[in-house]
């Protein structure tokens, strides 16, 4: 294959090296004098400022009264733990079911993305086997194809197996979600970018492909890992799409899919409602805090995906 | 290279019985996904294909042939969905770019802090759809900040010209609630569009610019005589990925507006028509030719967009 602007964009992007985590800077404006960079800094700061404000008023809303919620005031008064109290008592399904439901399914996804993509990732990058190219070409094309075209006929295909009803619409989701293409040509271009030498090294040692694989390039296969695992457990923990259409029993909702619930009976309950938004976000903020790197690495790779 | 004395290197395993073992391990490892993807993806084209030409509400009932098609052709809401989507695209895509690119334009200045930028522009797309469209539900309501904030700057008087009252409900009415779904997306989507103007902004080189500095060239000559042609395919795969995504309008669509695409058919797009349809009214025929009439408009906007910047598809 040859190389691409996606391609490249992603390799350049995952490694150690990143060019997105040292930013070549363009040259245009050092001369300038203090005015220009002054008003560019004023414009980041600002816009900086409009990008958390309205998840900062979150936090402060889901802390004042209902009467409150509504006025323009930085500081909740009085401080009220009514609405997360509601948000934890009142609401059905229960907050811990849908937090539950969500981290399962989260975690599944997750784990099977890391599972089946690092196995064809590598597949992919090193064996030779015919068809090589065309079913590697199959999976770059799965990411053309919108998932509403897709509704309907997985709908009847779960539907079929009996993956709609009960419980089993847990297994229903995961199924669907259990590898995205990004996830395999991620790992692929990271596998293609180690040098040969040492699974040579390992072959001369008697490794079979298995252990090859194992000892050899998983271990150093890290980062693409990482990059993969942020961004498919961001895309499952906040998924709306499959979720909505698979998870229709009541008790098996996400915490995405409560919300909505939620907005449809609490309409203007804004404390509450807002403390179940900050419960949604939570755990991605703190992922974020902390990878924040892998966010950015993983995008361009699942860009296509919109 | 160490490796230029070997005349031919297959792989790093060898030939005869390990040659078998690398053809079982391949296809072992490759099997599952592959699996997958035939059925659930390429395999559920063809078969969307198929249900579109059957009337199908819970079960087949019978071959129609192309009746779905032509009755979706002439249903006035689908006409309505087709015109709402459309114009979402019409204005978010440019909207997106144009963020889009002065974000990473800036960020990639020689400036303190880039990091903290980039990760703050960035910040509003880690959140999910539901979460981020019910603040914004809250944001725009008619006691919500943006009325607040609105009467505190004292721009009433300009809101009031323009036909908003102080306490407009911007998602609820149906004159505003398209608009100001295109407003959330552009705003959370503009840093998802910034990463990839940067990774594109970074493969032109700084010799460019040194050149045009000598020629006399100042930063918005430069921006606009070489950052912007040179950044050509940046565009061309920034405008495919926001085309294809912004005709896919859904969560933000039905969360607001619920499945009806309240009020008034506002906020139905031609994903929440395919939804109502298939999960509402178990209309599945019908639903899937909706779903290859979706798929032939992004495949049509994506060769569109090929012509317009004279590239082929990267990926």
């Amino acid at each position: 294959m040859t190389t691409t602007p996606a391609d490249a964009a992603v390799t350049q992007a995952i490694r150690p090296q990143s060019a997105l985590s040292e930013p070549g800077v363009a040259p245009v404006g050092d001369r300038s004098s203090g005015w220009r960079r002054r008003l560019a800094y004023l414009v980041l700061i600002g816009y900086a400022l409009l990008m958390f404000l309205p998840f900062t008023w979150t936090v402060i809303t889901s802390f004042k009264t209902q009467a409150d919620s509504v006025r323009l005031t930085f500081i909740p008064n009085p401080v009220s733990l009514r609405g997360w109290e509601n948000a934890f008592t009142e609401l059905d399904p229960a907050i811990p079911v849908l937090f539950a439901n969500s981290l399962g399914i989260a975690i599944a996804v997750t784990v099977s993305n890391l599972v089946l993509g690092s196995m064809a990732g590598y597949a992919f990058a090193r064996l030779r086997f015919p068809g090589r190219e065309f079913l590697f070409l199959l999976v770059l094309a799965t990411m053309m194809i919108p998932d509403p075209l897709r509704l309907v006929p997985v709908y009847q295909i779960l539907r079929s197996v009996g993956l709609l009803g009960g419980d089993l619409q847990y297994v229903g989701v995961v199924v669907v979600l259990a590898i995205a293409a990004p996830s395999i040509f991620l790992l692929r271009q990271y596998f293609m970018s180690i040098p040969i030498a040492l699974e040579e090294a390992a072959k001369l040692d008697g490794a079979g492909f298995f252990t090859t694989f194992w000892r050899i390039m998983l271990p150093l296969a890290t980062p693409a890992l990482a990059a993969v695992a942020i961004l498919q457990f961001q895309g499952s923990w906040n998924g709306f799409f499959w979720p909505l259409i698979i998870l229709t029993e009541r008790n098996n909702a996400t915490l995405p899919i409560g919300l909505v619930l939620f907005q449809d009976t609490y309409s203007t309950r804004w404390p509450e409602l807002m403390a179940v938004v900050v419960i949604a976000t939570l755990p991605i903020l703190l992922l974020y805090l902390f990878f924040q790197r892998y966010f950015v690495e993983g995008i361009a790779a699942a860009g296509v995906k919109g | 290279m160490a490796d230029a004395g070997r005349v031919r290197r297959p792989s790093p395993f060898g030939a005869g019985s390990e040659r078998r073992s690398e053809l079982i391990a391949a296809y072992a490892l490759i099997a599952i996904p592959i699996a997958l993807f035939l059925v659930l993806n390429i395999g559920s084209i063809l078969y969307a294909l198929y249900i579109s030409f059957w009337e199908w509400t819970t079960r087949p009932r019978e071959i129609i042939g192309i009746a779905n098609y032509q009755e979706i052709l002439s249903d006035r809401v689908f006409q309505r969905s087709v015109t709402n989507t459309i114009y979402y695209a019409a204005l978010v895509v440019p909207l997106q770019m144009a963020l889009g690119l002065f974000l990473a334009v800036v960020v990639n200045q020689k400036i303190r802090g880039q990091t903290f930028f980039r990760a703050a522009f960035y910040f509003p797309a880690i959140a999910s759809s539901a979460a981020i469209t019910v603040l914004f539900i809250f944001i725009m309501s008619p006691g919500g900040l943006f009325n607040e904030v609105r009467s505190l700057l004292g721009l009433n008087p300009v809101f009031q010209l323009l036909g908003f009252g102080p306490e407009h409900n911007w998602v609820g009415n149906s004159s505003t609630a398209l608009n100001s779904i295109i407003l959330l997306n552009a705003w959370t989507t503009s840093g998802t569009m910034m990463l990839f103007y940067l990774s594109f902004l970074q493969t032109i080189s700084r010799e460019v610019y040194e050149a045009a500095a000598i020629d006399g060239a100042g930063p918005w000559q430069a921006f606009w005589k070489i950052t912007f042609p040179l950044l050509k395919p940046g565009h061309y795969f920034v405008a495919t990925v926001s085309v294809i995504g912004a005709l896919q309008l859904f969560d933000q669509a039905i969360i607001a507006g619920g499945s009806g695409g309240e009020p008034a058919n506002s906020l139905t797009t031609m994903v929440l028509y395919l939804y109502r349809e298939a999960i509402r009214e178990f209309h599945f025929g019908y639903a899937a030719a909706v779903g290859i009439i979706l798929f032939v408009i992004i495949f049509g906007a994506t060769l569109v967009q090929r012509r317009l910047f004279g590239q082929a598809p990267s990926w």
